[in-house]
């Protein structure tokens, strides 16, 4: 059989082997990958999608920090229960400035990615600290050190900025210049609680296109 | 005698690093499934967090999932990998203080990594989690590892490459390039970075990594594994040559396609989805070719299981590798997906791989190995049976109370009442929860106990022995092994 | 002694298994019974009650998934789901009869329908005699008693197929092993069909 043949010319090969390896091994790689980085619905911010702010930076950062995307997911399906019960299902192009991608794998609490404005700022805060405040079987961590934190104190903003400016994120000069003001007086719960608020607030129901939800 | 045939006359297999690499893998299974342990009880008390930074469920389950992969895991297929492949090429490492720098090294990243997730410095992509200084530094110590393994490979004298070791290079060259392009970041600060991808772009190329992960390192390279200590526990060749050339070269191909099935209607392209999806299933092909592989080898020897505890295991860890590689594409069909993403079925999927898959194996690996390493009889028999019984019990809670958990979520989260509403609150959902919770736990805490019956058999047959010296085989003038 | 004694009726089997379930096992190592016998003599009987107590429960108390108030389906649906159940186990039981005849073969066991349908129906006795749980349908209690039921199922599996099959111990390890390997798939299998069954469309509707 010819191809067992070939096949021990392989094995006894090793530079053949490797290279067999990598380059079958390459292949899906290539197919899957290439054109998600070159499509452009997958890079285009839709409706009011913006950058993040100094303070919702920040409050990011203390979010992927803390391993909230290990319980929550930023993801809404497009069936129809999910629909229904946290608002529009969520688009590619809300998602360009995340660096990184926190649609989550898991659901031990709700999705999160449309909870901007659903609750008020004093709300998420007391939540943040103690959970069981204010709902009351909850299995949520408490972070209590979030209120005692400066914002400030969580990283370097203006270094983080700058790292996302390199990659390509339109923040100006100014922007990174003012960053620091922005977080003076301000603790780290103030921080995740402007990032949450601003969740899922960039799109626009008007933007919805005619199929909605497929189940 | 010549002077070549007195070199080779001195010559001893390298299993000093062996033996630290079991034991450095035994003492991260503590660690990590002791941390697991403590994750799922903060998951029905999550009072005892104490308000603690470092004892956030937040921190401790990538320290989990980070000390049981790359800390018990990676040891072990370093370990298995130095003493299989000194044995198949019939000559002892060639680079061996680059295998004992390697596996220090190994062990520091792995630990001061660790250290870091509990200090708060976290990429946020799952397994993938340490920051940039630890990519680059544990890329170093695996380029090391690949020296080790392929240097060896080339001064080999037998030239065929035993297919374990094409699995075991599959797993170095596949986990690097994987990690190579995941892991592409712009520093902000020493302590903090931000991938060169975005949002969906992110998404995809994260699940090409996290998938394979799974693929090459929990799966190919144990597979490694099997392929040398089954035979050798067995007495018997491997049942068929022609499936595993098959199965091997369809896995490494199709594998890789696979990692979509973890963002099934995410704002990703359909194509992508359906793609992935499609791969996944013809991805039960090569999976079950290997698990039938190994099982009629092992039929054919069964009189060995009567005094070999190390068998029985390696037998069970075969049949939830069939288990969990047939879930898998099943939960990879869109419609399965819709109800069981997100969900505790997810996590049952993972813990029958890697509970009943990768630690099983390598239990049954080292009850093997480590008597041979040091030329002793195992401590005791009867007690490596109960830790099979324990193993085998634990398995079986973890997997059927997050099946229970699991759909129970799905279906009640997907479930409408008759004015179209969402027929139960979240909340409600999830305050059901703690039962199954509380069978998890008992689960793996079983399972966790059988694990330090095991390292405590171990310990007591290493005690005191050294590792012992074993010859490869001489050459005839004729060059044939004797 | 030999088939002899086997064959009154389904009290007295179901019992000796309960209590001596290694002498059922060695009758069946000596006995020739008739697939056709075993099947409706005995397991079409087992495979009913599961169902019957489901129904039971089902109609009485609504099934209670501990999220809300217990679920009352429609009559039809709850008697559709019922006989859809009653056809599933006893796919199952003959299904993993024909699998385990299939394994035989490879581990040298005895081959006969008959011998591997008793063997089966042997392995169900558990379950039946759990499933009088489902008269109180909560689904968490049910899952609590069935773990042991199961338990209790591997148990008879291992100890009693090789001496049913006449094959030594660790072979019969094996195929024991293989048995569950079979189980298990056919498990998850049916969770997965159900599931996607259930999605599009084919399934009860609960949340009322």
């Amino acid at each position: 059989m010819s191809g067992l043949s070939l096949h021990k010319r392989l094995e006894n090969n090793a530079g053949l082997l490797v290279f067999g390896i990598l380059v079958v091994s390459s292949i899906g790689g290539l197919v899957q990958i290439i054109p998600s980085l070159t499509q452009e619905s997958l890079k285009t911010p839709i409706g009011n999608t913006q950058v993040y702010g100094a303070l919702e930076l920040v409050g990011r950062d203390i979010y992927v920090r803390e391993g909230c995307s290990v319980c929550h997911s930023q993801q809404i399906r497009p069936l129809l229960a999910e629909v229904k019960r946290y608002g529009p299902y969520s688009r590619a192009g809300e998602f360009v400035y995340d660096r990184p991608f926190l649609w989550g794998s898991k659901r031990t609490g709700p999705d999160l990615h449309r909870i901007g404005g659903k609750y008020s700022d004093t709300w998420q805060k007391v939540h943040l600290i103690n959970p069981r405040s204010v709902v009351e079987n909850s299995i949520m961590p408490g972070y209590p050190w979030l209120a005692v934190r400066p914002a400030s104190s969580t990283g370097n903003i203006q270094a983080n900025l700058r790292a996302l400016q390199r990659l390509g994120d339109p923040y100006t000069d100014a922007d990174i210049l003012e960053a620091p003001a922005k977080l003076e007086g301000l603790m780290e719960v103030d921080a995740l609680v402007a990032y949450l608020q601003q969740l899922g607030t960039g799109f626009d129901n008007s933007m919805a296109d005619n199929h909605g939800a497929e189940h | 005698m010549s002077e070549n045939q007195q070199i080779i006359a001195n010559e001893y297999y390298h299993d000093g690093v062996v033996r630290f690499l079991v034991v450095c893998s035994m003492l991260w299974a503590v660690l990590g499934m002791g941390a697991g342990v403590y994750v799922a009880a903060e998951l029905i008390w999550p009072e005892i967090d104490f308000g603690q930074f470092w004892l956030s469920f937040g921190r401790l389950r990538p320290l989990h999932t980070n000390a049981i992969i790359f800390g018990f895991g990676v040891s072990a297929l370093m370990a298995t990998a130095f003493y299989s492949v000194q044995r198949t090429c019939h000559v002892p490492l060639p680079t061996l203080r680059l295998a004992w720098v390697t596996a220090m090294l190994w062990q520091i990243c792995v630990l001061s990594g660790g250290l870091s997730l509990l200090a708060g410095m976290n990429s946020g992509k799952e397994y993938a989690e340490l920051e940039w200084p630890f990519d680059i530094a544990i890329a170093i110590v695996w380029i090391s590892f690949g020296v080790v393994f392929f240097s060896t490979i080339a001064c080999r004298r037998i030239k065929p490459i035993y297919i374990s070791n094409w699995f075991y290079g599959g797993l170095i060259i596949v986990i690097a390039m994987l990690h190579v392009v995941n892991s592409l970041v712009m520093p902000a600060t020493l302590l903090k970075s931000y991938p060169v991808y975005a949002g969906a772009q992110d998404a995809i190329v994260q699940w090409w990594y996290g998938h394979n992960a799974v693929g090459f390192l929990l799966t190919g390279g144990f597979l490694g594994m099997l392929y040398y200590f089954l035979p050798k526990q067995a007495d018997r060749p491997i049942w068929s040559y022609k499936l595993s050339v098959v199965a091997f070269w369809s896995f490494t191909y199709a594998y890789i396609w696979a990692g979509p099935h973890h963002l099934h209607y995410n704002s990703i392209p359909d194509w992508v989805q359906n793609l992935g999806m499609v791969m996944s299933l013809i991805l039960l092909a090569p999976s079950w070719a290997t698990m039938i592989n190994g099982i009629m080898t092992v039929s054919s020897a069964s009189e060995k299981l009567r005094t070999d505890p190390a068998l029985k295991f390696i037998v069970l860890s075969l049949a939830f590798y069939g288990l969990a590689t047939f879930e898998g594409p099943m939960m990879a069909i869109k419609s399965v997906n819709a109800v069981s993403h997100f969900t505790d079925w997810t996590i049952g999927h993972v813990h029958s791989g890697a509970l009943g898959w990768n630690a099983l194996i390598v239990f049954g690996t080292f009850y093997y190995l480590v008597p041979r390493l040091v030329d002793a009889k195992l401590y005791s028999v009867r007690l490596a049976n109960i830790h099979f019984w324990l193993a085998l019990a634990g398995t079986m809670l973890y997997v059927l109370s997050m099946w229970g958990a699991g759909v129970s979520q799905g279906l009640l989260w997907l479930s409408l009442d008759e004015f179209g509403e969402p027929s139960f609150s979240f909340k409600d959902i999830m305050a059901s929860m703690p039962p199954y919770y509380m069978l998890r736990l008992l689960g793996g805490f079983t399972f966790f106990l059988g694990t330090l019956l095991m390292i405590f058999n171990l310990v007591m047959t290493m005690k005191g022995r050294p590792t012992v010296r074993v010859r490869p085989p001489k050459i005839t003038a004729t060059g044939e092994a004797q | 002694m030999n088939g002899t004694r086997t064959n009154t009726d389904t009290g007295p089997l179901l019992l000796r298994v309960l209590f001596r379930p290694k002498e059922t096992f060695e009758d069946l190592s000596r006995a020739e019974p008739s697939p056709y016998r075993i099947f409706f003599k005995y397991l079409v009987w087992f495979a009913l009650l599961p169902p019957m107590f489901a129904y039971i429960g089902g109609s009485r108390y609504g099934w209670d998934l501990g999220a809300a108030n217990p679920l009352i389906l429609a009559e039809i649906q709850l008697r559709i789901v019922s006989m859809l159940y009653f056809f599933v186990l006893l796919t199952a039981f003959v299904s993993t009869a024909f699998a385990s005849q299939w394994m035989s073969e490879t581990y040298g066991a005895r081959k006969s329908l008959g011998v591997h349908m008793a063997m089966v129906t042997i392995l169900a006795v558990p379950m039946t005699v759990g499933s009088v749980v489902h008269l109180y349908p909560h689904v968490f209690i049910n899952l609590l008693v069935f773990i042991p039921v199961l338990i209790w199922a591997m148990y008879l599996l291992y100890v009693g197929l090789p001496v049913a099959l006449n094959i030594e111990p660790e072979k019969g390890m094996l195929m024991a092993s293989s048995l569950v390997g079979w189980l298990l798939v056919g498990f998850v299998t049916l969770l997965g069909v159900t599931v996607a069954l259930w999605t599009e469309g084919l399934g009860p509707s609960i949340g009322a």
